[in-house]
C-alpha cells in the first residue's frame, strides 16, 4: 500500500502536536527543578547543598530511556501509576531540570557576589536585590545554552516511543507498518524534527540579541 | 563624644580559624576625609565591610551618629542607605545603564518618583564628570576610570552620612587613576564624610584629615599626614612608608 504525503501528514502532525506538549511540559518541569537545584547548590548551607549536587548528578547521569522505564514500568510498583504521556513528561522534566540547573547555576555564579553586595551597599534588602540584580542578569546569561537544552529536549521527545507515547515518531512507525515507505516517511519526520529544532534556535537567537547586556559577550549558537 | 559621626569601638572579626581584627577603634566627625593604609592582611578591608555590615562584627561596637548599628534589632538596609560604599571592582550592575545604575536605589530605596530619581541621577553623574552622552552607556562599555565614576554618583545619590572607599583606584590602569582621584578630592573639598582605603599617598597627604595605619587587624598609628607621612612614632610604620615609597616613588614636595 502505497500513501500520499497528503494522507499521511495529518496523522504526523497529531504525533508532532503531542512532541509539542512533552517539550513544553519537560522544560517547564526541568525549570522549576532546575532553578530549584542551582538555588540549593549555591545558597543552602551544607550538606543541603551537597544533596542538591548530588541529586543533579544522578539526573545527568542515567539515560533518559532508563528514567522512562523506571517511572513507566518501574513505579507502578511502588503503588505510582502513571500514563505513558505523565511518564514521558515527568522523565524528560527530572532530566531537563539535572542539566538546566548546571546551566542556571553557571549563570549565577558568573555574575559573583560583587553586584549583590553594591545593591546591598545601597540599602536594598536581600530579595530585591536577587530580585533588580541577579535574577534579570541570569536569566539574560542563561539564553544560549537554554536554548541548546531546548532543542535537546524536543529531540528526545522521541524516546517517549518506547513506553508508548504517540509522538510524531510513534505515529510514523505505526504508518510505516502499514504503508512499509520507511525511507519517505523517516526523511518527512526527520525534516519536521529539523525544523523546529530551527526555529527554536533562531527564535532563541532574536530573544538573545533583544535582551543581550550590551558590551557583554559574543553571540548566541 | 556624641558629636562624633563614626565611632568603631574595639571590634573584633575572626573568619575561620583567621583573627582579621583584632581591636580595630576610629572615630570621625562630620565632614571629615580619613585615609587608611596598612599592609594586605592588616583588616582593612574588613573594617570597611564591618562599618556597612556588609560583615557582622564577632564583639565590638559601632556607631553612627547616636544609633549603634551594631545593636540588635536594626534595620539593615535603612542603615546602609546611610552609608555609601565604592568597591575596588566598581561592582556597577552590568544590566543597567549609567543612568539606571544611580537611579535604582533611588527609585527603590527611596522611593522616589521616577521623573524625581532621573534627575537626581543626572546631576550626580554630572558632578563627577559623566558626560550626558554616556548617560545610556552600560558598564562593559564604559573605560575603568568612568565606571568608578558612576559607582561614587550611585553612592553619593542616596545622599548617605558618610562614603567609604575600599581602595578605588587600586583596579584602574595608572592613566584612569587621576580623574578618579579628582573626583575623591571634589567630595573631600564639598566636606562629604569620606573613609578611604587607598596606597595613593599623594591623595593621602593633599586632601585627608588624617592618616590611620592599620597593622595586624588593628589602628596602629593615627596622625595628620605630614606628620604620619615624614615622623612616623612607630617603627613597624616607617617601615611600611618605606615600602610605599620604594613602590610608588617619592613625592616632589618630598624631595
Amino acid at each position: 500500500m502505497n500513501l500520499s504525503l497528503e494522507s499521511y501528514l495529518p496523522y504526523l502532525l497529531m504525533g508532532f502536536y503531542r512532541t509539542v506538549l512533552l517539550t513544553a511540559g519537560g522544560l517547564a518541569l526541568g525549570f522549576v527543578i532546575g532553578a530549584s537545584l542551582a538555588f540549593a547548590e549555591i545558597y543552602l548551607p551544607r550538606p543541603a547543598n551537597n544533596v542538591a549536587t548530588a541529586i543533579e548528578q544522578i539526573l545527568r547521569g542515567i539515560p533518559l530511556i532508563v528514567i522512562f522505564f523506571l517511572i513507566y514500568f518501574g513505579l507502578p510498583y511502588a503503588g505510582i501509576i502513571l500514563s505513558p504521556g505523565m511518564a514521558a513528561a515527568l522523565g524528560l522534566g527530572l532530566r531537563s531540570g539535572g542539566y538546566q540547573s548546571q546551566i542556571f547555576r553557571g549563570s549565577l555564579e558568573s555574575i559573583g557576589v560583587g553586584q549583590v553586595e553594591a545593591a546591598l551597599s545601597i540599602g536594598m534588602n536581600k530579595s530585591s536585590a536577587y530580585r533588580e540584580v541577579l535574577l534579570p542578569q541570569a536569566i539574560r546569561l542563561s539564553i544560549p545554552a537554554w536554548s541548546n537544552e531546548f532543542t535537546v529536549v524536543l529531540k528526545d521527545t522521541s524516546m517517549a516511543y518506547a513506553i508508548g507515547v504517540a509522538e510524531l515518531l510513534k505515529q510514523a512507525a505505526n504508518i510505516v507498518s502499514l504503508t512499509l515507505q520507511p525511507l519517505e516517511i523517516y526523511l518527512v519526520v526527520a525534516a519536521i524534527y529539523f525544523v523546529a529544532t530551527l526555529v527554536v534556535s533562531r527564535t532563541m537567537n532574536v530573544a538573545y540579541e533583544r535582551w543581550k547586556i550590551p558590551g557583554l559577550g559574543g553571540g548566541a549558537s | 563624644m556624641t558629636d562624633y559621626l563614626l565611632r568603631v569601638e574595639d571590634v573584633y572579626k575572626k573568619f575561620g580559624s583567621k583573627d582579621i581584627l583584632k581591636g580595630a577603634s576610629l572615630n570621625m566627625s562630620k565632614g571629615e576625609t580619613k585615609v587608611i593604609i596598612g599592609p594586605s592582611g592588616a583588616g582593612k578591608s574588613t573594617l570597611l565591610r564591618c562599618i556597612n555590615l556588609l560583615v557582622k562584627p564577632d564583639s565590638g561596637r559601632i556607631f553612627l551618629g547616636d544609633e549603634e548599628i551594631t545593636g540588635k534589632h536594626v534595620n539593615l538596609s535603612h542603615i546602609r542607605s546611610e552609608i555609601g560604599f565604592v568597591f575596588q571592582h566598581f561592582n556597577l550592575f552590568m544590566h543597567l545603564s549609567a543612568l539606571e545604575n544611580v537611579r535604582l536605589g533611588l527609585v527603590k530605596v527611596k522611593k522616589m518618583r521616577n521623573e524625581e530619581a532621573e534627575s537626581k541621577a543626572t546631576r550626580a553623574l554630572r558632578d563627577v564628570g559623566i558626560q550626558d552622552e554616556l548617560f545610556g552607556h552600560y558598564p562593559a562599555q564604559l573605560s575603568g576610570g568612568q565606571q568608578q565614576r558612576v559607582a561614587i554618583a550611585r553612592a553619593t545619590a542616596m545622599e548617605p552620612k558618610i562614603i567609604l572607599l575600599d581602595e578605588p583606584t587600586s583596579a584602574l590602569d595608572p592613566e584612569l587613576i587621576g580623574e578618579v582621584l579628582r573626583v575623591m578630592e571634589q567630595l573631600a573639598q564639598s566636606r562629604t564624610t569620606m573613609l578611604a582605603v587607598t596606597h595613593e599617598i599623594g591623595f593621602a597627604k593633599n586632601v585627608a584629615d588624617e592618616i590611620i595605619f592599620m597593622d595586624n587587624g588593628a589602628v596602629l598609628e593615627t596622625g595628620p599626614p605630614t606628620q604620619l607621612l615624614s615622623n612616623p612614632k612607630e617603627e613597624r610604620t616607617r617601615r611600611f612608608l618605606g615600602k610605599i615609597t620604594e613602590l610608588y616613588g617619592v613625592s616632589r614636595t618630598e624631595k
